[in-house]
């Protein structure tokens, strides 16, 4: 139980890396349009290429991107089908009223690529390369001028990181509740469904009251360390952006323009 | 000396469902010296953590004033300057951690005094090298044992630059090592930090480290003064539900056995009492007001009745079998460990069987193969003739052993007290009649009230959630009771009950699996051992033959009970001393007899 990460962090040393978290979010969202304005097949082909470069220069096996593209798998595969089946042209295979054209599965194929791209694009900016606090502090920093208009940025920001503290405290604290109810005989592996819903409630119960129980301890201590919200509170990790994140992020920028551009015209 | 803190006469209400109050300190005074070690004492519910809560701020009094270092507490404003200077670590290790890592979490301190970065880095680093947690900076804390956890907490106080530590039953969920580690650092703290510590505890080896000990109940100091005072008092000390010092148990013991009253304060420590149990017996002997003669001869006829009672499970069937028994979590992965190691052993049926190791030694991966939690990767393990492995055969061992994880009361969740209790009985199978007579059974035997039946758990003391988990367990009728630190966080009354009441399952035949980390009540209650170290079996014997010498306890990774521990200073005075024994009578006696066999020798001597 002891060895759950949340996420899909992967350790690494890279560029990309060590870049800025928010950099990363700038670079991934003005990637993701791109991808976006691409249409033809060549310009899809240098934007795999450029991910493959990128995927090896962060030294992450290729077995880890392709995991991360497993829980979208289905929609992936849907999105291909619904494309091959509704557009009009040149038919290559008809059953019944469903027409296979040479549109359709150009259609398809683009929407399964380009799907997979991006996936793969946040995957290898965001989700493999950073940690989710991380995530959380670049979230915090970037709507923070929200902030002077009542939005909770640092409140939200600090939830986002005590939550992904206790999911493995409550992983462990699931995993033993259900042990102890198993050996006063519930048994959750067997039965109809109502059973098993029944069953749950043994497990959810204990849970919910050893959460509230939680928050209410982590609160005290939180105000015992003199915690009192955003106000006057220094950080010890101060993120920068240096030249290498400016850079990447102008790139990036100057890609999407230009794409847009082209594709406009 | 300056004063630190000082409290005159404050009481704390608090409402329930907005109508009834209850008093949690009622008027209290004190005041406590800057760089001293302090002590609060009480039974659970005395009102100690809310006395710790009023110094920290983080409640203000219904009446009465608190002011630390000058300030007093007045309200939220107030209340924050008081933080800055009263650090508090509280029971739970989890529970009071914020960073993802542990360099974080000692951050969020200074974060929110809003310390400037540089000096943040340089603070962190010396309040991490100061627990000796520094090369653990990017762990997450999760990945720290319960030890590491407190001494992480205490980090994260330190790196406030406080003058006071409140520590709120800090110890109470760490196993004695590492609560022995945290004392350690505790007392650094006082002596080279300056620091002025408030340690609210259960346990008395550690208040009688403080300079000043206060015992609370019912919200009032009930006494207070020097540790040499207040621990010599033993009838205030039981009747506050406090352990006493077992020497001066024994010492006072003696005294009343051989009718010379003791000297008051005088067995402080264990030498004193040695020399005090000495003084006592000398007196005793020449004022012959005890017949030395006749209880030697006494007690060597009841003697070698309890030895045959006992070792007559040679030739019985066990009840519980394990063979060459490993397991290795994730198997096959990077992260594979090895829990268990090639273990061997047997309990037989009618037996206290203990179980005994440091902190991930292995005990609840074992544990859990008794009723097929977990089944063996290799190896067999049986349960009255089922094994273990056999997929169909699960549900009936389960019926038969019982299991009860540490703080079973977190798994409570019916609507009552009885639904909880019957939920066990339930899936079994039993009717509704069979099911209420269960629970009223179960009810019995832990001790509580049938009126408690129609309550909601959650409404309940700490104990009494205890003693219904408990309940739930026991009234499945399991012949085998495996219990795992089932007294865990519980003040010693509290504790005594629960063993009090395992003891009398047992010679009601049912067989008793205890894991405990407390070898004082192991030593005491088990009939066999078995010691784990690091997944592999070290002994399986009797409580003699486990804690026979001191380096056969440091070869286990164990400590000496407090019994034995006192026995041996004993015997460099009473050569002839029986050591194996393990509550404060039985030591007394054994005392009193080693003593008239030196008498013994001494005079045929002179005889000659």
């Amino acid at each position: 139980m002891k060895e759950i990460t949340l996420g899909r962090y992967y350790p690494g040393t890279s560029i990309i890396h060590k870049m800025d978290p928010r950099a990363k979010f700038f670079i991934s969202l003005a990637l993701m349009i791109v991808l976006f304005f691409l249409n033809k097949p060549l310009p899809f082909l240098i934007y795999g290429a450029i991910m493959f470069f990128t995927v090896l220069s962060t030294k992450i096996p290729f077995k880890q991107i392709f995991l991360s593209l497993k829980p979208i798998l289905f929609i992936v595969l849907f999105a291909f089908v619904l494309n091959l089946f509704s557009f009009q042209g040149t038919v290559i295979w008809a059953i019944g009223p469903f027409k296979l054209t040479q549109e359709g599965l150009f259609a398809g194929t683009k929407m399964a690529v380009r799907l997979s791209l991006l996936i793969i694009t946040s995957s290898v900016f965001l989700t493999l390369t950073t940690t989710p606090l991380s995530v959380a502090d670049a979230m915090e920093s970037i709507m923070k001028p929200l902030q002077k208009i009542g939005f909770p940025a640092h409140e939200i920001s600090m939830m986002m990181s005590i939550a992904l503290r206790f999911v493995p405290n409550l992983m462990e604290e699931t995993d033993k509740i259900m042990k102890a109810q198993s050996s006063r005989g519930a048994e959750y592996d067997t039965g109809g469904m109502i059973a098993r819903a029944k069953g749950l409630v043994s497990v959810l119960v204990p849970l919910f009251v050893s959460c509230f129980r939680r928050a209410e301890e982590l609160a005290t201590a939180m105000e015992a360390r003199c915690y009192h919200g955003a106000q006057g509170r220094t950080k010890l990790h101060v993120m920068k952006m240096g030249r290498t994140d400016y850079i990447a992020v102008a790139t990036s920028f100057a890609i999407l323009v230009v794409i847009v551009i082209f594709e406009i015209i | 000396m300056e004063k630190f803190i000082e409290l005159n006469e404050v009481t704390f209400d608090y409402k329930i469902n907005g109508l009834e109050t209850l008093t949690a300190v009622n008027c209290v005074s004190m005041s406590i010296c800057k760089s001293s070690h302090v002590a609060i004492l009480g039974r659970n519910g005395s009102g100690k953590s809310t006395l710790a809560r009023l110094i920290n701020g983080l409640e203000v009094p219904t009446s009465g004033t608190v002011t630390v270092d000058g300030i007093p507490l007045i309200n939220e404003l107030n209340a924050w300057e008081i933080r800055k200077k009263c650090g508090i670590v509280f029971q739970n290790p989890d529970n009071q951690i914020i960073g993802t890592t542990v360099e974080e979490d000692v951050a969020f301190g200074p974060e929110n005094l809003g310390m400037p970065r540089e000096k943040m880095i340089v603070e962190i680093d010396k309040a991490l090298r100061f627990v000796g947690l520094q090369d653990k900076k990017k762990t997450a804390p999760h990945l720290l044992s319960g030890g590491q956890k407190q001494k992480l907490a205490i980090a994260g106080v330190l790196a406030m630059n406080p003058d006071c530590c409140i520590l709120d039953e800090a110890t109470s969920m760490l196993d004695p090592t590492s609560r022995k580690e945290l004392m350690k650092l505790v007392s650094t703290l006082v002596k080279d930090q300056k620091m002025t510590v408030i340690n609210i505890t259960h346990h008395m080896e550690e208040a009688i480290q403080a300079d000043y000990v206060y015992i609370m109940s019912q919200g009032s100091i009930v006494r207070q003064g020097h540790p040499r005072e207040v621990f010599d008092e033993i009838s205030l000390l039981k009747s506050e539900g406090l352990d006493v010092p077992v020497h001066i148990e024994i010492t006072q013991a003696i005294a009343d056995l051989v009718l010379v009253p003791r000297i008051s304060k005088a067995a402080f420590t264990q030498t004193e009492a040695c020399a005090e149990i000495n003084r006592i017996c000398e007196t005793a002997y020449q004022d012959k007001t005890f017949d030395f003669e006749k209880s030697a001869s006494e007690s060597q006829s009841s003697n070698t009745s309890e030895i045959t009672s006992k070792n007559d499970s040679s030739n019985r069937k066990p009840i519980l079998t394990v063979e060459n028994l490993s397991y290795t979590y994730s198997r096959e992965t990077v992260f594979a460990s090895d829990a268990l190691i090639g273990i061997d052993f047997e309990i037989y049926p009618g037996e206290l069987f203990g179980i005994v190791g440091q902190a991930g030694s292995g005990k609840s991966t074992l544990v859990q193969h008794f009723n097929g939690l977990l089944r063996p990767q290799t190896g067999k393990v049986m349960v009255m003739g089922y094994d273990t492995s056999q997929k169909q055969s699960i549900r009936a061992i389960r019926k038969k052993a019982g299991l009860l994880f540490q703080y079973p009361e977190h798994q409570l969740f019916e609507e009552t007290v009885y639904q909880d209790i019957a939920f066990g009985p339930k899936c079994l199978g039993l009717n509704d009649k069979e099911i209420a007579e269960s629970v009223e059974q179960a009810i019995e035997i832990v001790g509580l009230h049938p009126s408690i039946l129609e309550k909601s758990p959650f409404e309940l003391s700490g104990g009494q959630k205890r003693r219904v988990a408990i309940a739930g367990i026991v009234a499945m009728k399991p012949e085998i009771l495996i219990l795992d630190e089932p007294a865990a966080g519980l003040d010693p009354a509290g504790r005594e009950e629960i063993l009090d009441f395992m003891k009398q399952l047992c010679a009601k035949g049912t067989t008793v699996v205890l894991v405990s980390h407390n070898m004082d009540d192991i030593a005491r209650l088990a009939d066999r051992i078995l010691v784990l170290k690091k997944g592999k079996k070290i002994i399986c014997d009797t409580p003699m033959e486990v804690f026979k010498s001191r380096e056969q306890v440091a070869i286990c990774g164990l400590s000496l009970p407090m019994t034995t521990e006192f026995m041996l200073e004993m015997k460099q005075k009473y050569p002839l001393l029986d050591l194996f024994n393990y509550n404060p009578d039985s030591c007394a006696k054994a005392i009193i007899q080693a003593f008239h066999k030196k008498k013994k020798l001494e005079n045929e001597k002179v005889g000659c």
